[in-house]
């Protein structure tokens, strides 16, 4: 029996030496260590020993079993190690080939800068109102105290459809809408399209528009000024200055108009600002008494403010686009510029 | 902390429910994390009397009782020896709910039982188990146990916040109580006998370190007795959680947490010298706690000493080597205040977390300490007995100085946007032991009492009037208005960048379209979206409607891109479109509709180039669909004229369509000048935010069970459609099946005409086994039958 044992040990050791993968090695492992290998039938034929001899043998299996289990082991780091130099060797890779990208396009630039305008006003609590684009004359105009007789009403001005139905001219029968539905106080962003029937190198019939409105005990033109450079600091740089001056609205009172220093010359004056510094942005105000009793907003109470602004403007300037007619073409290759 | 009501009511008359109690704690500031009912069994238990009893024939150790429960005679079956006929017993009837498991009928060893008679443990009455309780001889059979032992009480497990000390103790939660109910509060306020000799004669007190040591007073009784506590004793402390050990012991904590000021006991005869030295510890200094373990001190930490060693860790813990024994004769009741600080660090290190660590480092206040003296000897001297020493040595060099707080209620309005007048104001404040010293104007002026050194500013007083004028009680005046649905606004964002990563280029065109328009798609002159809204006075006849699809301007897009050497590109556009509505007022629906044309991909060195087609666009849809929160989506074939004939796919929500994608028929192609395939999708947003969606998702268990994979391939009759072969698949067994991915459609070679071979990999899961081989092989089977049935499919 000893002798059988020796030469097992013997054909176990030649084949784990002769083993080059790892899965060789395991297989040889169960073969020779497994529950249901020889050595451990060895084991098993103990019985078939005189009682003296069966102690000596039994050490002599569970050494032979130890000393295959480190050959094993020991094999199995150099196989590996063999098999990590033979990646290397395969993986020999030019990795200034260009990598797997996936395809990417982009938002519109006005979406992008709408969405600029979007966050930096929600950042402050303000909510997102939304406004049908086919409106009719007392929202558009009336109950913004313009009378019947405004020019803006012109049918050189303004869409009809039929009747007293027509397209907004401006955001801001969105501002009426949400009066007449929430109380004070509101905080909202009416971003939309508009329209007007203009068609040439600076206007475009249809174009977008956005306006604030805030109604609240105790709101006035300092809380208007301090939104003004808020609004101007987030989109065009912290060094950007707001100035308003006096003009007329008929829905506000006093009303303004709003210029902020050019960011392309930042006021010194260029081509862009017509050498003055300064660029038009909108128009402000506070919210004429008038509107609020329209909406049936107590006017002693509350005051609000209001400003508008064109988003289609802000894009231009934002991206340095000079010609408006490229925001509405679709021009791949203008649109792949602002991925 | 654990409060007994019953113990609580000894301070306060109070007889709310536990439910109404629990809240007028929590929205008073001491949050209830649990109440526990103590007692209730005795409800359920009756007094019976054994009629009889033999020997269980079965067992040695076990008795047949004949017991009368003042009804009838019933069997029990009783494994104590003291149940002998004639004794008065506790009976828990069949079908008593005992802690966790409920009394039934039973057979035990071949004997019927209809019940269990109960030791004092089982009844919560005390700790012995020794035999079953015996009461006394002149209780009623069939009573209720409840009757003659009521063990009753409802214990609230609540939480005092840090800056709350003085709560550390029943007293200061009946007196917070009392403020809030408005209801009288009784303070133990005992006169102590005057006693024998003076206490001087006996004990020297020498404090070394008053800073970390503010006030110490030592009162001593000679000749206790020390013994187990009474039964209300053992109940009140138990009650809440501590085991009675004998009854000085037991006096020092119900003191503390009846006032919330620890005290200690030693005995005198242990104090060497007779002397109490109040001192800092050596460095290295050696101390044998009352829990036998050795600890090492710090020069930081402080002692209570006698002439020789260290008898108690200040404030922490006592030593072994001078506690109460059962042979003590002589204590001293020591009642301090320790800095806070000190406490803690020495606490921290040494990590001992004693009650009476956790109250000291909370900052106690040094008048309580005399107070918890006083009531300490009051109680020993009337459970444990012995004679009092006259007077207490009580070192206290520097007076706590009361704090004067001033009030403006004009601040009040601005803090808590509440009026409330002076009165009010005075109550509330007097109410919690504050007194009024001066009214001006706008301001009043308070006393704070020693027991509330959390209260030292005017924000503080504000804050305890809005405890007790109750925080849901301050009327609020802004309403936040849901102006905009914030989640439609986010989820329109997800589509559009989506549409971005997607390689998507977002177009912008305006609002105005031609009828010709319609007409190149095809649309009948029924179709609702020939119902369109037309302008007066349109800048001319191409611009003269509002557009009631966006396609055309992306066909148009499309188009112009492709005059200019663009090849392979995607366009989407979100916006309104129009229709004339009920009314004057317009239908504006948005609309989310794009293109896909060209390379699927962009070119790679790697990769083979290939063309769009439509299950791409497909894919684009289902993504976007997916990403609505929508489920359950139906295709049809569509009959939308645009989509060339059988490849244009509608996709139907709960009967609604909301959306479409195909293949742009290549004649209506050629009206806008695109001469290559395109691929167009349409999704009717308004429609979809319409519908019910699943905005959050329902998290479901990671199943833990390995799942199966199992292929299954065969040949099919063209004529049927996948999504019906792969809803029978799932239908055959829902709750196995997780998932089916169709693997491969091959026709042609092999394949005969008409039919196509398709491959599934099906994914067996279940949430609560390990499948086997045999129970999958059993599925297939009936998969395949089923198949085979309806389909007539080839295996293959």
């Amino acid at each position: 029996m000893k002798e059988e044992l020796r030469k097992q040990i013997e054909a176990a050791r030649t084949a784990i030496n002769a083993a080059e993968r790892q899965h060789d090695l395991m297989q040889l492992k169960s073969q020779f260590l497994g529950k249901k290998s020889d050595l451990n039938g060895f084991m098993m034929r103990l019985k078939e020993l005189p009682a003296s001899e069966r102690p000596a043998f039994g050490k002599i299996v569970n050494e032979a079993k130890q000393q295959l289990e480190e050959l094993i082991n020991s094999r199995l780091l150099k196989v590996k190690e063999s098999e990590y130099a033979a990646v290397l060797q395969a993986e020999h890779l030019d990795l200034t080939m260009p990598g797997k990208r996936n395809i990417r396009g982009a938002l519109h630039p006005i979406t992008q800068t709408w969405r600029e305008i979007e966050d930096l006003f929600i950042r402050l609590g303000f909510q997102v109102a939304d406004g049908p684009d086919i409106e009719d004359e007392y929202h558009n105009f009336d109950a913004l105290n313009t009378p019947a007789d405004h020019p803006a009403r012109d049918l050189s001005d303004t869409f009809y459809i039929e009747g007293d139905v027509l397209l907004r001219t401006h955001t801001s029968p969105v501002q009426i809408r949400t009066m007449e539905k929430f109380a004070p106080p509101i905080k909202i962003i009416c971003p939309g399209r508009t329209y007007r029937n203009d068609n040439d190198a600076t206007h475009s019939p249809c174009f977008h528009q956005v306006e604030a409105l805030v109604v609240d005990e105790g709101i006035n033109i300092a809380d208007l000024r301090d939104m003004l450079n808020y609004f101007a600091r987030e989109l065009f740089g912290p060094e950007i200055a707001v100035r308003i001056r006096p003009h007329f609205f008929p829905f506000t009172e006093p009303s303004a108009e709003m210029d902020m220093v050019c960011p392309k010359c930042m006021g010194s004056g260029c081509s862009l600002c017509k050498d003055t510094g300064w660029l038009e942005l909108g128009g402000a105000g506070i919210v004429d008494p008038n509107v609020f009793e329209y909406v049936g907003i107590d006017s002693e109470k509350y005051t609000g403010y209001a400003f508008g602004l064109g988003i289609d403007r802000i894009a231009m300037l934002r991206f340095g686009i000079t010609d408006m007619r490229l925001l509405f073409n679709n021009d791949l290759r203008f649109l792949r510029q602002f991925k | 902390m654990k409060i007994s009501y019953k113990w609580l009511r000894d301070y306060i008359d109070i007889d709310l429910d536990a439910k109404t109690l629990e809240e007028e704690l929590t929205f008073s500031g001491i949050e209830v994390e649990a109440v526990e009912e103590l007692g209730a069994i005795l409800n359920q238990i009756l007094v019976a009397e054994v009629k009889e009893r033999q020997q269980h024939p079965n067992s040695d150790h076990l008795w047949i009782c004949q017991v009368d429960n003042g009804n009838e005679v019933i069997q029990v079956i009783c494994g104590a020896d003291n149940c002998e006929a004639g004794k008065k017993v506790a009976l828990a009837p069949v079908g008593t709910q005992m802690g966790e498991f409920v009394i039934n009928k039973a057979k035990l060893r071949g004997e019927h039982s209809f019940g269990m008679l109960c030791s004092e443990r089982e009844l919560g009455i005390s700790d012995n188990h020794d035999g079953i309780i015996n009461l006394a001889g002149d209780c009623v059979n069939g009573e209720k146990l409840s009757r003659y032992y009521d063990l009753s009480d409802i214990v609230f497990e609540v939480e005092i916040t840090p800056n709350r000390p003085d709560l550390l103790g029943i007293t200061g939660i009946a007196r917070d109580l009392s403020s809030l109910l408005h209801r009288e509060f009784r303070l133990p306020n005992p006169e102590l006998p005057a006693g024998t000799k003076p206490i001087r004669a006996e004990l020297q007190l020498d404090n070394q370190a008053i800073d970390l040591c503010p006030r110490y007073t030592a009162r001593m009784i000679k000749g206790v007795t020390i013994a187990e506590s009474p039964d209300w004793l053992k109940r009140r402390i138990t009650a809440i959680g501590l085991r009675p050990i004998n009854n000085v012991v037991d006096v020092t904590n119900f003191v503390m947490f009846e006032l919330g000021h620890p005290l200690h006991a030693f005995d005198y005869h242990l104090v060497e010298d007779h002397q109490i030295i109040i001192r800092r510890a050596g460095l290295g200094e050696k101390f044998v706690a009352l829990n036998d373990e050795e600890y090492i001190l710090a020069d930081t930490d402080l002692v209570i000493a006698d002439s020789k060693k260290a008898i108690a860790l200040a404030g922490v813990i006592g030593a072994a080597n001078s506690q109460i024994q059962s042979s003590t004769q002589d204590i001293i009741i020591e009642a301090a205040n320790f800095k806070y600080s000190a406490v803690r660090r020495t606490s921290k290190r040494l990590a001992i977390f004693t009650d009476s660590a956790y109250r000291f480092e909370r900052d106690l206040s040094d008048m309580q300490a005399e107070l918890a003296g006083r009531r300490c000897c009051e109680l020993i001297l009337a459970t444990a007995g012995g004679e009092l020493l006259e007077g207490l040595l009580d070192s206290y060099p520097e007076p706590e100085e009361p704090v004067i707080v001033t009030i403006r209620p004009s601040r009040i309005k601005k803090v808590l946007s509440i009026n409330i007048s002076q009165e009010t104001i005075t109550n509330y404040l007097e109410s919690l032991g504050l007194k009024q010293l001066s009214n001006g104007e706008d301001s009043l002026q308070f006393e704070v009492p020693h027991y509330r050194k959390d209260l030292s500013r005017e924000i503080d007083l504000i804050e305890e009037i809005i405890r007790l004028y109750g925080y849901n009680n301050v009327e609020t005046y802004f309403k936040p208005q849901k102006v905009m649905n914030y989640e439609i606004f986010r989820n329109k964002r997800n589509l559009t960048d989506s549409l971005v990563k997607l390689g998507f280029y977002e177009v912008v065109n305006w609002s105005f379209a031609g009828v010709e328009d319609l007409d190149k798609l095809r649309i009948v002159e029924r179709d609702r979206r020939r119902e369109v809204v037309s302008l007066k006075n349109p800048l001319g006849s191409s611009f003269a409607i509002m557009r009631p699809l966006l396609l055309p301007d992306i066909l148009r897009n499309t188009a112009y891109n492709l005059n200019h050497n663009q090849k392979d590109f995607r366009f989407f556009e979100l916006n309104k479109v129009f229709l004339q509505g009920a009314g004057k007022q317009a239908e504006e629906k948005y609309h989310l509709s794009g293109l896909i044309t060209g390379l699927r991909d962009a070119i790679h060195w790697r990769e083979e180039a290939v063309k769009t087609d439509f299950y791409d666009v497909k894919g684009v849809v289902e993504e976007l669909l997916s990403l609505t929160g929508l489920s359950g989506i139906e295709e049809k074939y569509s009959k939308e004229t645009w989509y060339q004939p059988g490849v244009g796919l509608d996709f139907y929500n709960q009967g609604k369509l909301v959306a479409s994608a195909g293949k742009l028929d290549p004649k209506v192609a050629s009206s806008f000048e695109i001469e290559v395939p395109c691929f167009v999708f349409d999704l009717y947003l308004d429609t979809i935010y319409n519908e019910k969606r699943k905005i959050v998702p329902d998290f479901r268990e990671i199943v833990k069970f390995p799942p199966v994979l199992r292929d299954l391939s065969f040949l099919i009759d063209q004529r049927f459609d996948l999504a019906e072969i792969a809803a029978d698949i799932r239908q055959s067994n829902p709750e196995l099946i997780s998932k089916i991915i169709l693997f491969d459609e091959y026709k042609g070679k092999n394949v005969p005409s008409g039919k196509r071979s398709l491959t599934f990999s099906l994914t067996f899961s279940s949430i609560n086994k390990t499948l086997n081989d045999k129970l999958i092989s059993k599925e297939m089977d009936r998969i395949v039958r089923s198949l085979e049935k309806k389909y007539e499919i080839k295996m293959r």
